[in-house]
């Protein structure tokens, strides 16, 4: 089953600004996804449209199979969200806070108390449980805002730019966090600016550029299909040699041969084979693949 | 499952966070409305209230002093029933938590209601303490019928309540909720009848146009329920208030829940 499935989904705001064109997206169950996208990509609308905070235009979204509209309780009741700003209601303490969030998604009272204070103990947050959010540090409000997300203990966990704007530490200690949480069975859809963090964290990924899904799949599939990669022999071969019965795509520049390849890592055996049935004295050898990065830059700059 | 309305714990949360906002701030949202209704009991009852003779209605109330709490009162309501839940949103759409009731499981309607319950509550809350203060300062105080008095307290709370729900959806910065006090609240409620009997117009035209006010209304409602009097129960008062009460609820609910100003 899908945590997510979105089939045409398309949201045309009250301004005419087309912020998703009729996009269709499966997240699987269990996984852990990376919605990637330049500013203004689509990002925020589609998660709105999914937790219901944006009304979309056409098209539809489920939730594990549950509509978003027609079944929306039960389709929210799956979701926990952490929202990219850092927004809390001012009257309540955290510890209120996050027993209120608990409540709000039927969690009984004894229950939603218990959680938040595990969730607080969790987050390192306990000596603080009595402050309001607005006495807390940038990372601690952030801690916060991601205990909110995990309150009701929901399957699907949005995270909308979880790292933004803190410390280095702290983006370690969550990425532990997330990764433990995915492994527990946890579903993560994440957005994020930081495509090294994507990379690292999650083994599905889609890029969404001007309201369009541009590139979705399995990260490691993504990055040796999408990704330019190449072998670089530093040998002693003029620019203008043919090499003769040689396979792969070359060129041959100040006595370096830079081959093209899909399968770096695999490709580097038989070429040295080659290499040294030829006789081609090889000085030195790298393999070079590119970055989701890269990628990313490639594919959201092509579709400017 | 209801797509509508559910009795649900997340329902009960929310109705309980609007109480306790309120409660938790009462130096703002209940010890004032009592201070300034004793403050008018005080200078225009004790003080004033001697020298306004020569009416029918006043001298059946009892004076003048007895005769303006029942519309003390429903000042006080009015105003604080549709301050708090105009507040009550447009400071969570402004700090942007709403998101946070946005997101749940509960339906649009299920949030108004509970917005709307919160602050009607805070409306009765505020007519409780001023009718317990009347005791205190005001001589010969007495409520007639208390059932009556409380279903008007109730009816009216509930209104206003829910069009400062209506106003805190449409409302875009605080500019919007304090116009509502100031140019339509505040004149209806003076105009309504809080310190003078229609009947004290000498002109028919003015009467009339008294007549049309929704607020005269209301406070002649709970003034009738509150002071003995032999005149028959009017019904139009209640109908009245029953119908704003109903009017804004099913606007505020349905713009709610359709997400105007609210979602994108």
């Amino acid at each position: 089953m899908n945590a997510v499935e979105i089939n045409n989904l398309l949201k045309i705001y009250d301004n005419k600004f087309k912020a998703l064109n009729e996009i269709n997206l499966c997240i699987p169950k269990g996984s852990f996804f990376g919605l990637l996208g330049p500013n203004g990509a689509g990002k925020t609308t589609t998660i709105g449209i999914l937790t219901g905070l944006v009304n979309k235009t056409s098209g539809s979204a489920k939730i594990f199979g549950y509509d978003t509209v027609d079944n929306f309780r039960e389709a929210r009741t799956m979701i926990g969200l952490s929202p990219q700003e850092l927004n809390f209601d001012v009257f309540f303490t955290i510890e209120e806070l996050l027993t209120l969030q608990a409540g709000y998604f039927n969690k009984d009272i004894k229950e939603a108390k218990a959680r938040a204070l595990e969730m607080l103990e969790y987050f390192n947050l306990t000596d603080k449980r009595k402050s309001k959010a607005r006495e807390l540090s940038g990372g601690m409000k952030r801690r916060v805002q991601i205990a909110k997300a995990f309150i009701h203990d929901p399957p699907l966990i949005i995270l909308d730019e979880p790292t933004a704007g803190v410390d280095i530490e702290l983006r370690y200690q969550l990425w532990d966090f997330l990764k433990e949480q995915n492994k527990n069975g946890k579903t993560i859809l994440l957005t994020t600016h930081y495509i090294e963090e994507a990379e690292k964290l999650c083994d599905q990924i889609a890029i969404i550029n001007e309201g369009n899904i541009i590139a979705n799949g399995k990260t490691e599939d993504l990055i040796s299909s999408m990704g330019k990669n190449h072998i670089t022999i530093e040998t002693n071969l003029d620019d203008n040699t043919n090499i003769e019965d040689f396979k792969w795509k070359y060129s041959i520049n100040k006595n370096k041969l830079v081959i093209e390849t899909n399968n770096p890592d695999s490709d580097i055996i038989e070429i040295i084979e080659f290499m040294k049935q030829k006789s081609i004295p090889i000085n030195k050898i790298r393999s070079e693949q590119s970055t989701l990065e890269e990628i990313f830059i490639n594919l959201t700059n092509k579709n400017e | 499952m209801n797509n509508y309305f559910q009795l649900s714990t997340a329902f009960f949360v929310l109705l309980k966070r609007e109480i306790t906002r309120f409660l938790s701030l009462y130096r703002q949202t209940i010890i004032p409305g009592v201070i300034s209704s004793g403050l008018y009991i005080i200078v225009f009852g004790h003080a004033l209230g001697d020298r306004i003779r020569n009416n029918q209605e006043l001298a059946d109330a009892g004076g003048y002093m007895l005769f303006i709490i029942p519309g003390l009162i429903m000042m006080s309501v009015i105003n604080h029933s549709y301050q708090n839940t105009s507040s009550s949103l447009m400071q969570a759409k402004f700090l942007k938590f709403l998101d946070d009731i946005l997101i749940t499981p509960l339906s649009g309607l299920e949030i108004s209601i509970a917005y709307i319950i919160g602050g009607a509550i805070r409306g009765i809350i505020n007519a409780a303490s001023i009718i317990l203060l009347s005791y205190l300062i005001a001589d010969g105080f007495t409520i007639d019928n208390y059932f009556m008095t409380f279903i008007y307290i109730s009816i009216v709370s509930w209104a206003f309540s829910a069009l400062g729900l209506l106003v805190g959806i449409y409302a875009r910065s605080w500019d919007h909720i304090g116009v509502f006090t100031n140019f339509v609240f505040m004149p209806l409620t003076m105009l309504g009848g809080v310190f003078w009997s229609i009947s004290m117009l000498k002109n028919e035209f003015l009467q009339t146009i008294s007549l049309l006010n929704p607020i005269y209304w209301m406070i002649q409602g709970l003034r009738e329920s509150m002071i003995p009097n032999n005149e028959p129960f009017s019904y139009l008062a209640l109908i009245i208030s029953l119908s704003f009460a109903l009017i804004f609820t099913v606007i505020a609910s349905y713009l709610f829940s359709k997400g105007f100003k609210i979602k994108s």
